[in-house]
């Protein structure tokens, strides 16, 4: 159904990209929620609706195609999400909230959810309702024309937040980075580089970058830290543990930040965590929050089940040992919540423990599972 | 409607209203919690009230919800349930007409909410079917019909088998056991103490729930926390689930701040004491209901032979319910969402604070 809705172009759009993200042609978190973003600014901008509801299946249905094509990108799921949030947000300021008289929709089960009712109880009825009609029979595109130029406003927004990321996050560098400091960091990370330089304008300190083997992320780091002037050291990851008595803060970058807190991260992620739990050394994790995932890590407790070429690890120029050995190049590690101290987002910086209730902010319940059939009796309900 | 005990604290001022005899009528329905009850028998106060005004009626609610509690040993889901109820009352936005208006809403908006309470097993249910694996091993304690409700629905889907603790002194573990073996669940029933002997083999624990209190913790059939403990040992994930009318605005700091410690529970009875006082009073050890006036004296003074005791006795000065502190339970699956502990006291502050 919300393929028929959905106009030719924007299909071959969504697909474009579909393909793009299977062939890891388009890589990264921060890439992928914007290319991602780009695509349902064209959907939504060539979509046909007469409700809010198709509007919400319409996106859905892009949405899903772009997260099977791809679920280990979970930025393009949380795009979605977002931008499923500021439409609903919209659409309900626009129309002046649930079209229902506002004594009787109160109820117990909404004081639990919502608390205290003052904040509902003054929305309702200021706004001009009939700019906004609904399922109109006589010109069926109204409501879709009134609604869109808000709608193009909200995705603009999160596309301000995703392009603004890097210098929100590395704000208050310095407060967290102090004089003569030396601080670990792993692989390369856009996040951490910009945080780390941001901090070099005003302090003097060390970096220890792990080389982060078989991507060498780290070569690439250690290169961009040194060319902006931060003395830069190069290890191997198999120091990490033997170097972390000296070091006074780990910043890491995270590739998806899930629900209780954890995260998933490049690989030697949990390593560099661990080993500073033993040294009790600070693990700091740098992110913006579009890569908060409503989504629990539940059977793979240590890695992310996402593995890259076997070639990077053991090429087949060793075709002796290729034939004998099983190779596996995983690119994530699971990071638990409790190995974790601070998470520096572009919205200010949080503990793990309350990552769960900015991601309840963030994102409406409903819009977790993107499949469609999960969720039917859900939304009815609402 | 008679009473057992028909003294004038259990009659509220509404005339011939008595809570205790609701309550009891209205728990006679298996299917609902003790929470729910509690809110049905504050909307038959309402029903029943004369008041005239908003004061009057929260008077008359607390005065129930407080005659309800001295006659509960553990009032605390009823407690939940009548705070979260009470709250509600006080802060419903009305504008009706007239205060019969009103009262029949708030009725209304009770019975449906005590309706829309007996699904949220059922969403619970499914809410934690993606965190059981196929083939796991799960551990329970004690009788809950959220975890039965869950077990059930997993076995559905998924290759389960369920360890459960016989959990003294009620025993409870059994019914869970007849029910899980009934639904063709594997299912075996562990002793208390042999927990940590059965935790290597368990993939989850899994726990209902008397309530969740505002520090995420849980209050729950004694035993509970020991369970928590082997488990945080174990590294095994400790999930507790909870219907969202089970969180509750306490803040304990210990076992012994619980509303259902008494002084009683698990005091120590001094064997000179004792004798001295068993010299004064030659009775037979059947007198117990003699000196049932007084229990601290009266139990000390029962035993004619100090050194045995017997499991009645046991029994009588053992808590009922412990509490489990946040940081030994993984997360908390209610309606409302899969929680961590210290999501629960969001949902607090929101009815509770300002």
């Amino acid at each position: 159904m919300s393929t028929e809705s959905m106009s030719m172009s924007s299909q071959r759009l969504v697909d474009n990209l579909a393909y793009k993200l299977k062939r890891r042609q388009v890589v990264g978190s921060r890439a992928a929620a914007l290319e991602t973003l780009l695509v349902l600014r064209q959907v939504v901008s060539k979509a046909r609706f007469s409700n809010i509801d198709q509007l919400v299946d319409i996106i859905r249905g892009a949405g899903r195609k772009l997260v099977e094509a791809q679920p280990k990108e979970y930025a393009v799921g949380n795009t979605i999400r977002k931008v499923l949030h500021h439409i609903r947000e919209e659409y309900q300021t626009a129309t002046g909230g649930v079209p229902s008289t506002s004594r009787t929709s109160f109820s117990i089960s909404k004081f639990l959810v919502q608390g205290q009712p003052r904040k509902q109880a003054v929305a309702v009825q200021s706004e001009d309702r009939p700019l906004l009609k609904e399922n109109d029979p006589d010109d069926p595109d109204s409501f879709a024309k009134g609604l869109k130029p808000v709608l193009m406003e909200a995705i603009q927004d999160v596309l301000d937040e995703l392009e603004t990321v890097y210098d929100n996050v590395s704000k208050n560098a310095k407060d967290h980075i102090h004089s003569d400091e030396i601080i670990l960091t792993l692989g390369m990370s856009r996040t951490v580089e910009a945080f780390l330089k941001s901090a070099a304008h005003h302090r003097k300190y060390t970096v220890i970058v792990v080389e982060s083997a078989p991507s060498y992320g780290g070569h690439e780091m250690a290169k961009s830290l040194s060319a902006a002037g931060i003395s830069t050291f190069l290890v191997p990851d198999s120091s990490i543990f033997a170097v972390m008595s000296r070091v006074n803060k780990v910043i890491i970058g995270a590739h998806a930040i899930l629900a209780n807190g954890g995260m998933f991260a490049v690989t030697g992620s949990q390593l560099a965590a661990t080993a500073a739990r033993a040294h009790s050394t600070p693990v700091v994790v740098c992110a913006g929050q579009f890569k908060f995932t409503p989504m629990w890590n539940l059977y793979h407790e240590y890695a992310a089940l996402d593995f890259g070429d076997p070639s990077a690890v053991l090429g087949f120029e060793e075709g002796d040992l290729v034939d004998k050995v099983d190779v596996v190049n995983p690119y994530y590690d699971y990071v638990q919540p409790e190995l974790i101290d601070v998470y520096i987002t572009n919205y200010g910086d949080h503990p793990p423990s309350a990552i769960y209730r900015l991601i309840k902010e963030t994102y409406y319940d409903e819009d977790n599972e993107l499949d469609s059939s999960t969720t039917a009796p859900e939304s009815s309900k609402s | 409607m008679p009473s057992m005990n028909p003294g004038p604290s259990t009659l509220t001022q509404s005339g011939g209203f008595d809570v205790y005899a609701t309550y009891e009528k209205v728990l006679k329905n298996e299917e609902l919690s003790v929470p729910l009850a509690a809110i049905l028998t504050l909307v038959e106060l309402i029903e029943a009230s004369r008041a005239g005004t908003m004061f009057e009626l929260v008077k008359e609610l607390n005065d129930g919800a407080e005659t309800l509690k001295k006659r509960l040993s553990n009032p605390i889901s009823l407690n939940a349930g009548c705070e979260l109820f009470i709250a509600f009352v006080t802060l419903f936005p009305h504008d009706s007409d007239s205060f019969a208006g009103l009262k029949t809403e708030l009725v209304q908006q009770g019975k449906r909410y005590a309706a829309e309470g007996l699904t949220y097993r059922k969403k619970i249910a499914e809410l934690c079917l993606g965190f059981i694996k196929d083939d796991s091993v799960i551990l329970t304690h004690s009788y809950s019909r959220v975890v039965v409700q869950t077990l059930v629905r997993a076995h559905q889907q998924k290759r389960i088998s369920v360890y459960v603790t016989e959990a003294r002194p009620h025993s409870l573990g059994t019914k869970t056991y007849e029910a899980l073996t009934a639904a063709g669940i594997p299912c075996t029933v562990v002793l208390d103490s042999a927990v940590a002997y059965v935790m290597e083999k368990v993939d989850m624990v899994l726990v209902g729930s008397e309530a969740i209190v505002e520090s995420g913790g849980l209050i729950n059939a004694v035993g509970s926390n020991q369970i928590a403990i082997i488990a945080k040992s174990a590294n095994k994930p400790f999930y507790a689930l909870a219907e969202s009318f089970k969180f509750h605005r306490l803040f304990p700091l210990s076992q012994y701040d619980l509303p259902s410690h008494k002084p009683d529970i698990l005091s120590f009875r001094h064997p000179k004491w004792r004798q001295s006082r068993t010299g004064l009073s030659e009775q037979p050890n059947k007198a117990d209901s003699q000196t049932a006036g007084s229990p601290a004296l009266g139990r000390g003074a029962q035993t004619t032979a100090p050194t045995s005791i017997t499991q009645e006795e046991i029994f009588q000065c053992n808590p009922d319910v412990d509490y489990t502190r946040p940081d030994l339970i993984s997360l908390v699956f209610s309606d409302v969402g899969s929680l961590t502990p210290e999501g629960v006291s969001q949902y607090l502050v929101g009815m509770f604070a300002g």
